[in-house]
């Protein structure tokens, strides 16, 4: 098979604003998050999205793992439409195309045990239930983790344990692509290092693709074969990652990289990159762009 | 060394637990603040670092309390002063700006009306007076406009725009210590940048002393004198910014630099620190890294070492490197 897994064609998403009575009063607008972007990703890539808020990275992994509908364009698994593959049910894309969570406290259902919340992803998938528990004690290997994590509660785990929890639960559906949202942003930076790794084990030995939405360069780099930058709901460059991150092109890539912070290499003198990109956003108008 | 502007003296501070007894989080912590000098404060969450400078600001809530020590700015023990005088300290010759800018501003005022309170309750000034200073300060964080936007209200501003304006609150009254509270975290990356530039030019210019609180030792390293890092409540190395980076003694500070990849070099699997972050109430006898750390040995686990200072670089580590 040599055809991208996932594919967006001219993807348009955007969102009404403004209240009730702007919209009874014709006032009402819409928010593009994303405008017109088309992305191939091939079977096995690794691929990180970055950018700030407001860039629509966040927007488009929604879009990659079906939470929500494109207003226009098309969003393709291995070449069939999202809508042709969800007119039933969304069942097939779901297990195809599994999503990790920024926030894992909020990603798990408190009152379910891991062994419980992994247990009921896995009867989605079919697996009968003699069969659970040691695919359950599989899956938290997999993740680092060993059977004692079982009968916990989310609330019992570090946040590190939570999050590989996070990623043993979009395991258990057998992904062929994995969309990880700012997977690590809120981890302890000791902690981070683990999950990353842990990404690119799997990654690896399980032939999955993943999207890795990041605002972090040096992650980034450290776990992508290519890299994608958004800004303003659009992809302003593209490539192999480690070629984009030497030679950049586009000057918001650059103000990015240049933002990164550098230790005693970034002592402060006052950085004329970070010039170029203009001034902070002042208001919130300048940050969603006209509304 | 020059005497202190802020010295912080065996400083501890405990939670009450629900069994009545007291869990401390900050045990024990010695450092000191020269007058213009900035100072990096860095540790995990947990560390007992923010903890720390609320309690020099006397802004800790209950059910957090200082249980021992001393806070000494300018020969005056603020943990002793009363809550009239450390009014009038707070604000005027001690400052702080928070991570959250957004809830750090009250939504309901411009933030004109903001800026002039706390140039009104410091100084004795008429209320054209304490606008044009409020004025003064807005233009100083870069916010052009400035007189103008006095009739702006927070939400009006963006987050990085909303952390200028708490600067500018924060400076109005030309403190001589500001602490700043992780204030670029909750930002984008680009205007994080642009934020820790303006606090080291603010304190080029105003030759203002500097705590900066963070996770990243890699951000603090670019704009500070001297790190001190922490870990488990306790000071676990505190020297030089250029000491830290290039020789950190200290097991912890090596794997926490090693653990943060960076845009350049080889490109291969991090160096992760085993384990996690240690729980209030279950820390060891010992040195708090000690279940995580690959150097630990026999005494480490159940005896603290002292933190031993060489040179004008602490350390507490029964190994160091």
């Amino acid at each position: 098979m040599t055809g991208p897994i996932l594919s967006l064609r001219s993807v348009c998403k955007s969102f009404p604003q403004g209240g009730l009575l702007d919209r009874l009063l014709g006032r009402d607008s819409r928010l593009v998050a994303l405008d017109d972007v088309s992305l191939d990703v091939m079977r096995g890539d690794v691929v990180g999205i970055v950018g700030e808020s407001g860039s629509g990275k966040s927007t488009l992994a929604g879009l990659a793992v079906g939470l929500a509908r494109p207003t226009s364009g098309e969003v393709l698994l291995d070449g069939q439409p999202m809508t042709e593959l969800m007119r039933n049910h969304a069942g097939p894309w779901r297990r195809r195309v599994q999503m990790v969570f920024q926030d894992s406290s909020s990603a798990l259902n408190p009152r379910k045990s891991v062994a419980r919340c992994l247990g009921e992803t896995l009867a989605l998938r079919g697996v009968p239930k003699v069969r659970r528990e040691s695919e359950i004690t599989e899956l938290l290997t997999l993740v680092g983790l060993g059977p004692e994590i079982g009968p916990r509660l989310p609330h019992e785990l570090s946040g590190g344990q939570r999050q590989r929890i996070g990623l043993a639960r979009a395991l258990a559906m057998k992904p062929e692509v994995l969309i990880a949202d700012e997977p690590v942003s809120a981890l302890d930076v000791s902690l981070q290092a683990q999950v990353i790794n842990l990404l690119s084990r799997l990654t690896r030995e399980l032939g999955l693709t993943l999207l890795f939405i990041s605002h972090d360069l040096a992650l980034v780099r450290t776990l992508c074969s290519r890299i994608v930058v958004m800004r303003k709901g659009a992809i302003v460059e593209q490539g192999p990652c480690l070629d984009v991150l030497e030679r950049p092109r586009h000057p918001y890539t650059q103000a990015l990289i240049a933002a990164v912070p550098k230790g005693l290499a970034g002592r402060r003198t006052p950085s004329p990159a970070l010039a170029d990109a203009g001034a902070d956003p002042e208001t919130r108008e300048d940050i969603h762009g006209a509304a | 060394m020059s005497p202190a502007l802020l010295s912080v003296e065996g400083l501890r501070v405990g939670f009450r637990s629900a069994d009545g007894g007291m869990v401390e989080a900050v045990r024990g912590v010695d450092f000191s603040v020269a007058p213009g000098e900035a100072v990096g404060i860095v540790g995990e969450s947990g560390s007992g670092k923010s903890l720390s400078m609320l309690a020099v600001m006397r802004l800790l809530g209950a059910p957090a309390r200082v249980t021992g020590g001393r806070v000494i700015l300018d020969g005056e023990d603020l943990l002793a002063v009363d809550e009239k005088r450390m009014r009038a300290l707070r604000g005027r010759d001690i400052a702080m700006v928070f991570q959250d800018p957004q809830s750090s501003l009250n939504p309901a005022l411009t933030i004109g009306r903001q800026i002039t309170d706390v140039v009104g309750a410091h100084r004795n000034v008429s209320t054209r007076e304490a606008r044009r200073i409020a004025a003064e300060a807005l233009e100083r964080v870069g916010i052009r406009d400035a007189a103008g936007r006095l009739a702006s209200y927070p939400h009006e501003f963006s987050g990085g725009m909303r952390q200028r304006v708490l600067i500018a609150m924060a400076i109005a009254c030309r403190p001589r210590l500001l602490i700043a509270d992780e204030p670029s975290t909750a930002l984008d990356v680009t205007v994080q940048a642009r934020i820790v530039d303006l606090i080291a030019e603010l304190r080029r210019e105003l030759g203002l002393a500097v705590v900066f609180i963070s996770h990243n030792l890699q951000l603090v390293a670019e704009i500070v004198d001297r790190v001190v890092v922490m870990y488990g409540g306790k000071v676990v190395e505190d020297g030089p910014v250029e000491a830290i980076e290039l020789a950190p003694r200290h097991p912890y500070t090596g794997l926490l630099k090693a653990c943060v990849p960076s845009l350049s070099g080889p490109v291969g699997p991090l160096t992760a620190i085993e384990g996690a972050p240690p729980r209030l109430g279950r820390l060891p006898a010992g040195c708090p890294f000690s279940p995580r750390c690959p150097d630990a040995v026999e005494p480490c686990a159940s005896e603290m070492p002292a933190l031993v200072a060489d040179a004008g670089h602490r350390t507490a580590c029964w190994r160091p490197r």
